[in-house]
């Protein structure tokens, strides 16, 4: 059964990420795209002449969406938390590496801009990681998931997640990488076809990665769980209406102040 | 017994022979078969589990004795010949202390020669990294512009300095250690003088005065493990408890910390650069500063559960995030590698501080995964700094097309150093799980968790943004000749990159952790991505994006300048702490 999930991982994400364009054109009051508007564009793009730069470049894409595929099989199988952080890392790198690799000042700056958000986030992954630890007692993801009650405990270690999330999952106000499209699109401007259509299902399976963590904070009760999953999504939509961008050092600024001080307070506050 | 003195005499057997025959391929020879014997000795030696202890003689006591004076007289006509006033009264003060304690020094103890798991260990790094690194320098020095007899010498100082460092992880004798410690900062200071122009001696000056600090505080330790326990033996000083004996391990300590280049002290370090890249490559991978997190690591077992510990492995923790800040504002390779070696060494003694199995074992398998990557990375360096002319790496720009196989070992060396299933990797993991295994029974180890956190985040932000510069290659419509390497450099980045494969995959399997093992799945599914999409061409090939300009334009490098306040507060903070390591040890 969890292989099935596995294996539908993407089009789980790829629903996730309809429903948001969906809630997000009913908060602007627009009309907006249909709920299956990325399976759409999927089959559009795999009926588009291809167009690469060279070889390596078109391969890092897919080795970043599979290796990517593989942290969020990680996490239904239960594994070592700080395994899947580190595997995440590694399909974010390949990504990187994959917008170095062409001559394009913009996929530079977007790959600049990524490894900035990398800088970002992964302290306060792994901080979450070592609070769950703390209270559950283990790094498993499955032995997290049997105990409960992490919320009333990580309040705060929560508070810092939900800051990461909107780099993740690309929203306003920390949007950097490709800034709504501002900077033409930043690492993924030099790829078509099927190769962009494997970086398109990579931000669905952002989608999971970064919600799942959400969903831990839940422990036992899967009702909480899912709750959390749901109360998040809106309120990360909500901010993204509500607020402007930020430049990307402004953003490391405020999750290394903010986020990491309300992670650590809520650790020490565990430890004493 | 034999084998240890192997380990020391063939090295200088082998520089010997090195000035007799000046001919090419016999030097070659010489090189391999040295670094073949060395590993093999070294390997043979790791394998064994005894403990060998043997007393030296009166008559060698005598000439070790014999020998420091000279060489702190020699340190001191340096100091007066360059007219360096601190090299001169740092020399004089160390003669002064040194005459003292071997006037009162207690004439029998245990032996002076122990030979543990821990040198065992120490062998494989120096002889096995510091041997391909001589093998690299015979090749390297062709190009070099000087007399032939002075390539010679450089090629054959490398040599002795192995033989040293082989001594100093051997020896019990704390006096006998001063006098080896500073033999390494002579080799340092000759080594890095080499080029005699007016940076390097500046340089090298430098090296020497800070590196005699760490001989001062030697002595100091010496000096109050013979008063408190009449001993100038660190197993004795180990044993013994109460009375001032954390005082001694402190400033004993404190040596570790200015050979490892921990800031306030990075300097020297840092300013070996100009030094030609083997002397490097040696002085951060095999030799020199890997003394730092060896004797924390011999001193663990009194540091594990003092306070000097604790704070020795604080200002580690705050080294390894403060040194990957500092080296986010170079552009200099060699200068940004030489910052993520303090900054890592800064980490191994952070963890080898903390004194718990798991910690000294991770720090330990850091050092050897450790020495390995960066050797890669400098004798990379210096493969472009040969054939490319190129040492800045905003000079370094689209080197992928002009040198695709050295910029693939430097992306190797980085991904060794970032990514699973390396060694490096996999240490920086566990010791994260490791510390935060050991939080609940001392929350102060949060500094040291949050440091790791943040000082890996800060690292591949460092790495990447060099990737990025090498990386930065045109499409392949357009076509690029690149520059083969010369098999001279090409075998030592082979051999060491080998080493790190089978490095990192008798790691995992040591771990018994069948997760570990499906860590590594990724990375070979992505190298073998290439091979499993055979037919790349037949997609169509286009130029990349310019939004209509003509010319194509570069985006720039990440540049991150800590202002003068922000690096004036970090020295101040760390002289203070490496200060405070001396108080706490005589006030507990």
């Amino acid at each position: 059964m969890i292989w099935v999930w596995i294996a539908l991982a993407p089009i789980l994400g790829g629903l996730v990420y309809g429903g948001e364009r969906v809630l997000r054109a009913r908060m602007q009051r627009r009309q907006g795209p249909p709920f299956l508007q990325p399976f759409y564009d999927m089959f559009k793009l795999l009926d588009k002449r291809t167009l690469i730069v060279h070889a390596p470049h078109a391969l890092l894409a897919l080795a970043h969406f599979f290796v990517l595929w593989f942290s969020v099989a990680a996490i239904f199988l239960g594994w070592n938390l700080l395994y899947i952080i580190f595997l995440h890392l590694f399909a974010q790198l390949l990504l990187i590496l994959a917008g170095y690799s062409v001559r394009s000042a913009y996929s530079h700056v977007g790959a600049n801009r990524e490894l900035l958000m990398v800088v970002a986030y992964e302290p306060i992954l792994i901080l979450v990681a070592v609070g769950l630890y703390l209270v559950s007692g283990s790094f498993e993801v499955s032995q997290i998931l049997k105990s409960g009650g992490y919320l009333s405990q990580l309040p705060l270690l929560f508070a810092a997640l939900l800051m990461i999330i909107p780099i993740k999952v690309k929203k306003s106000p920390f949007d950097v990488g490709e800034a709504h499209q501002e900077i033409v699109g930043g690492v993924e401007i030099e790829y078509s076809g099927v190769f962009y259509e494997f970086l398109y299902m990579s931000r669905f399976l952002e989608y999971i990665f970064i919600y799942s963590f959400v969903y831990l904070f839940g422990g036992e009760s899967h009702w909480l769980g899912a709750v959390l999953v749901a109360g998040v999504f809106l309120l990360v939509n909500l901010v993204d209406n509500a607020t402007v961008r930020v430049r990307p050092a402004q953003m490391v600024k405020i999750i290394y102040t903010v986020a990491m001080g309300l992670a650590i307070l809520n650790l020490t506050g565990v430890l004493l | 017994m034999e084998m240890v003195l192997t380990l020391i005499g063939l090295p200088i057997l082998a520089s010997l022979l090195l000035l007799l025959f000046p001919e090419k391929r016999v030097q070659y020879t010489i090189a391999v078969i040295t670094l073949f014997i060395l590993s093999v000795v070294s390997l043979s030696l790791f394998n064994r589990v005894e403990v060998l202890s043997f007393h030296l003689s009166h008559t060698i006591n005598g000439a070790i004795v014999a020998a420091d004076v000279v060489l702190l007289l020699f340190f001191f006509y340096q100091g007066k010949l360059f007219h360096h006033s601190k090299v001169m009264a740092l020399a004089a003060v160390q003669l002064v202390l040194y005459g003292y304690i071997e006037s009162i020094a207690p004439e029998a103890g245990s032996a002076e020669i122990v030979v543990n798991n821990l040198s065992a260990f120490m062998f494989l790094i120096i002889n096995g990294v510091g041997g391909i690194i001589v093998l690299y320098s015979v090749k390297y020095m062709e190009d070099e512009p000087t007399s032939p007899l002075k390539k010679r010498l450089f090629v054959g100082g490398m040599l002795v300095f192995l033989s040293v460092m082989n001594l100093i992880v051997i020896a019990n004798s704390i006096l006998l250690f001063f006098f080896l410690f500073e033999m390494t900062t002579l080799a340092s200071y000759l080594l890095i003088a080499f080029r005699n122009d007016e940076v390097s001696r500046a340089n090298a000056l430098k090296a020497l005065w800070m590196n005699q600090i760490g001989g001062v505080v030697i002595l100091l330790g010496a000096l109050v493990a013979i008063i408190g326990f009449k001993t100038v033996m660190f197993d004795t000083l180990l044993q013994s408890s109460g009375g001032m004996v954390l005082f001694s391990i402190a400033l004993l300590s404190m040596a570790a910390l200015v050979k490892g280049a921990s800031i306030p002290f990075e300097g020297w370090l840092l300013g070996a650069m100009v030094a030609p890249t083997p002397v490097s490559a040696m002085l951060h991978s095999a030799a020199m500063v890997k003394i730092a997190p060896y004797l924390i690591l011999k001193l663990a077992p009194a540091l594990a559960v003092s306070m000097v510990g604790g704070i020795i492995s604080i200002i580690g923790a705050l080294v390894f995030v403060s040194a990957s800040y500092l080296a986010l504002s170079r552009s200099v390779l060699k200068e940004i590698l030489g910052y993520s070696t303090v900054a890592l060494l800064g980490l191994m003694m952070s963890l080898a501080a903390i004194g718990s199995e798991e910690s000294m074992n991770l720090a330990m398998a850091l050092m050897l995964f450790h020495a390995l990557s960066k050797a890669l990375l400098f004798l990379s360096a210096g493969v472009l700094e040969r054939l490319h002319h190129a040492k800045d790496i905003e000079d370094m720009k689209g080197m992928v097309t002009r040198s695709p196989k050295t910029v693939g070992f430097i992306l190797f060396g980085f991904v060794s150093l970032t990514l699973p299933p390396f060694g490096l990797f996999m240490g920086k993991l566990f010791a994260i799980s490791s510390i935060a295994s050991l939080l609940k029974e001392h929350p102060s180890n949060l500094i040291i968790l949050l440091s790791l956190i943040v000082g890996s985040a800060l690292m591949v932000l460092l790495y990447f943004k060099v990737a990025s510069a090498l990386l930065s290659a045109p499409c392949d419509v357009e076509a690029s000749e690149a520059i083969a390497i010369p098999s001279g450099f090409n075998v030592p980045l082979v051999l060491l990159s080998i080493f790190i494969v089978i490095g990192a995959l008798g790691y995992i399997m040591m771990q018994h952790n069948i997760f570990v093992v499906l860590l590594a799945l990724p990375m070979l599914f992505v190298f073998a991505l290439p091979s499993l999409i055979r037919r790349m061409d037949r997609y169509d090939r286009s130029q990349p994006y310019h939004c209509g300009e003509k010319e194509p334009f570069d985006a720039a490098l990440v540049y991150y300048e800590p202002s003068n306040k922000v690096q004036l507060l970090l020295y101040w903070g760390f002289g203070i702490l490496f200060v405070a390591v001396a108080m706490v040890g005589a006030l507990s």
